[in-house]
C-alpha cells in the first residue's frame, strides 16, 4: 500500500499541535513537540502499513524514538520531559481500541471486545515500555550523581 | 536554599507540599512529584523526609513520632504541563531565586489557583484541529476531516461549559460522547459523502483516555503500583463512560433520529 508520508507528518504535526493547546503545553516548546509527534507517527505507519510488522512492536520502536528525541530537546531547552513525551506519543496511544473494546462489550460482543482492548492493552504495554527503557537509561547516570551527594551528607551528619 | 536566605524546617514543609500540589494537581505522574518534594527537601537540609503520593493524596513525614505530618487531599485534577514546566524551573533554580519565602508560597498558590492558560477559544481549536486531523489520518476523507473538526470544536465547548459545575466526571465523559454522536451523526445527514464512523474516531480523540492509560502502566513499571492501578482503572471507567454516551446517541439516532433528516 502507498502511504503518502509527507501528509501524514503534515497531519501529525497538526494534530500533536493541536493537543499541545489542550495540554497546555508552553508556547516555545509547542513546535517542537509537535515535530517530535509527527516523526513518532511516520515511523509508527512505516513499520506497521508498509513493513507490516505488529503495531506492538511499531510502537515499542516510535516510542524509543520519540523518547529520544524529547530527552535531547529537553536538556537543550532545560524543559522537564514530560512536556515533549505527553504531546509526542499522543497519536500513537491505543485510545482508539480502548473505545471499540468497550463498544462491543457494552453491545454484547465479550469475546470480540475482549480481543481489542487485550489489543489496545499490548500497544499501552509498548509505548510503556520503551518509555521506560528509556528514561531508565538516562536516570541511571543522573541518580547515581543524586544519592552520592545524599549519602555523604548524611555521613557527614552522623558523624 | 531559597536564593540566600536559610528555611526553617516548617517553610521547607510548607513549600514541599505547596509544589507537590501544583505538580500533582496539574497531572505530573506521582514518581515525578516524590522525586521533586524529595529533592527540594534535600536541597533544604531536611535527609529525614518521607513522601507518599497517590493521585489523590500527598503525605509528608518523617519517621519520628514528634514531628507532625503534612497530609493533604486532591480532588480534581487536570492537565496543565506549563503549570509542570513552571514549577521544574522553580526546583531547578533555587539557588538564584530572588523571592522570599512568603513571596514564593503566593507564588506557588497563584499557580494553583489561576494556571497559565490558553483561554477557552484556543483550546476549543486545538481540540477542532487535533480532531480533523485524526480523522484524516485513521483513513477518514478531506470531508471527514471537516465534519470531525466540527464535531470535536463544539464537544470540547460544551465540556469547558459544563465543567464550572462539577458534574462526576464520569457523566461528563458520557456528554462529551454523547455530543460526538449527535453532531457526527447530524453532518452525515447534511453531507452524504461523510463516513460515520470515521468522523466518530477522530472526534473522540481528545476526549479518549489513551493517555491516562499509558501512563498508568508506565506507573506500573516504574514501581508505584497503587497509582498505576489508578490510572489503569481511571482510564477504564472513561472509556466506559464515553462508549455509553456513544452507544445512547447512536441508538437515539437509529430510533428517532432519521425520521427527522428524512
Amino acid at each position: 500500500m502507498e502511504i503518502d508520508y509527507l501528509s501524514a507528518f503534515f497531519f501529525a504535526f497538526l494534530a500533536t499541535c493541536g493537543f499541545g493547546f489542550i495540554l497546555q503545553v508552553p508556547l516555545k516548546s509547542l513546535q517542537t513537540s509537535g515535530i517530535i509527534g509527527a516523526v513518532g507517527w511516520v515511523v509508527f505507519i512505516h513499520i506497521a502499513r508498509t513493513l507490516g510488522h505488529s503495531t506492538a512492536y511499531a510502537n515499542f520502536t516510535a516510542t524509543i524514538i520519540i523518547a529520544l528525541m524529547s530527552e535531547f530537546a529537553a536538556r537543550v531547552s532545560k524543559q522537564p520531559v514530560n512536556i515533549y513525551v505527553i504531546p509526542g506519543i499522543i497519536p500513537l496511544v491505543p485510545g482508539l481500541g480502548m473505545y471499540q473494546g468497550m463498544t462491543q462489550i457494552i453491545s454484547g460482543h465479550y469475546e470480540y471486545g475482549m480481543n481489542i482492548l487485550m489489543h489496545a492493552g499490548s500497544d499501552a504495554g509498548a509505548i510503556a515500555m520503551g518509555m521506560m527503557l528509556v528514561t531508565s537509561i538516562f536516570r541511571m547516570f543522573k541518580i547515581t550523581n543524586e544519592q552520592g551527594k545524599v549519602l555523604r551528607e548524611k555521613m557527614k551528619k552522623r558523624q | 536554599m531559597l536564593g540566600k536566605t536559610e528555611l526553617t524546617r516548617e517553610q521547607t514543609w510548607n513549600l514541599a507540599l505547596a509544589i507537590g500540589k501544583v505538580l500533582l494537581k496539574n497531572g505530573a505522574e506521582t514518581s515525578r512529584v516524590e522525586d521533586t518534594i524529595t529533592r527540594f527537601c534535600h536541597s533544604n537540609n531536611c535527609f529525614d523526609v518521607n513522601v507518599f503520593v497517590t493521585p489523590t493524596m500527598i503525605i509528608i513525614g518523617d519517621e519520628t513520632a514528634v514531628n507532625p505530618s503534612l497530609v493533604c487531599r486532591i480532588r480534581w485534577r487536570s492537565n496543565n504541563l506549563s503549570n509542570i514546566s513552571l514549577v521544574n524551573d522553580f526546583t531547578y533554580n533555587l539557588d538564584s531565586w530572588n523571592k522570599n519565602y512568603e513571596e514564593t508560597l503566593d507564588y506557588l498558590n497563584d499557580l494553583l489557583l489561576n494556571p497559565p492558560s490558553y483561554g477557552l477559544a484556543l483550546g476549543c481549536f486545538g481540540s477542532a484541529l487535533s480532531s480533523g486531523c485524526f480523522a484524516y489520518l485513521l483513513g477518514g476523507s478531506f470531508n471527514d476531516l471537516g465534519a470531525a473538526f466540527i464535531t470535536g470544536g463544539v464537544t470540547m465547548l460544551l465540556l469547558k461549559l459544563l465543567s464550572g459545575y462539577r458534574m462526576s466526571v464520569f457523566w461528563e465523559n458520557a456528554v462529551a460522547g454523547l455530543s460526538v454522536g449527535l453532531i457526527a451523526l447530524s453532518c452525515c445527514a447534511v453531507n452524504a459523502d461523510c463516513t460515520r464512523t470515521n468522523i466518530i474516531v477522530g472526534a473522540i480523540m481528545p476526549f479518549l483516555p489513551g493517555l491516562a492509560f499509558t501512563n498508568g502502566l508506565r506507573d506500573y513499571m516504574a514501581g508505584d503500583l497503587i497509582s498505576g492501578n489508578c490510572r489503569t482503572a481511571e482510564a477504564l471507567l472513561f472509556a466506559i463512560s464515553l462508549a455509553i454516551g456513544l452507544a445512547a446517541s447512536l441508538l437515539a439516532w437509529h430510533n428517532w433520529g432519521w425520521a427527522l433528516w428524512r
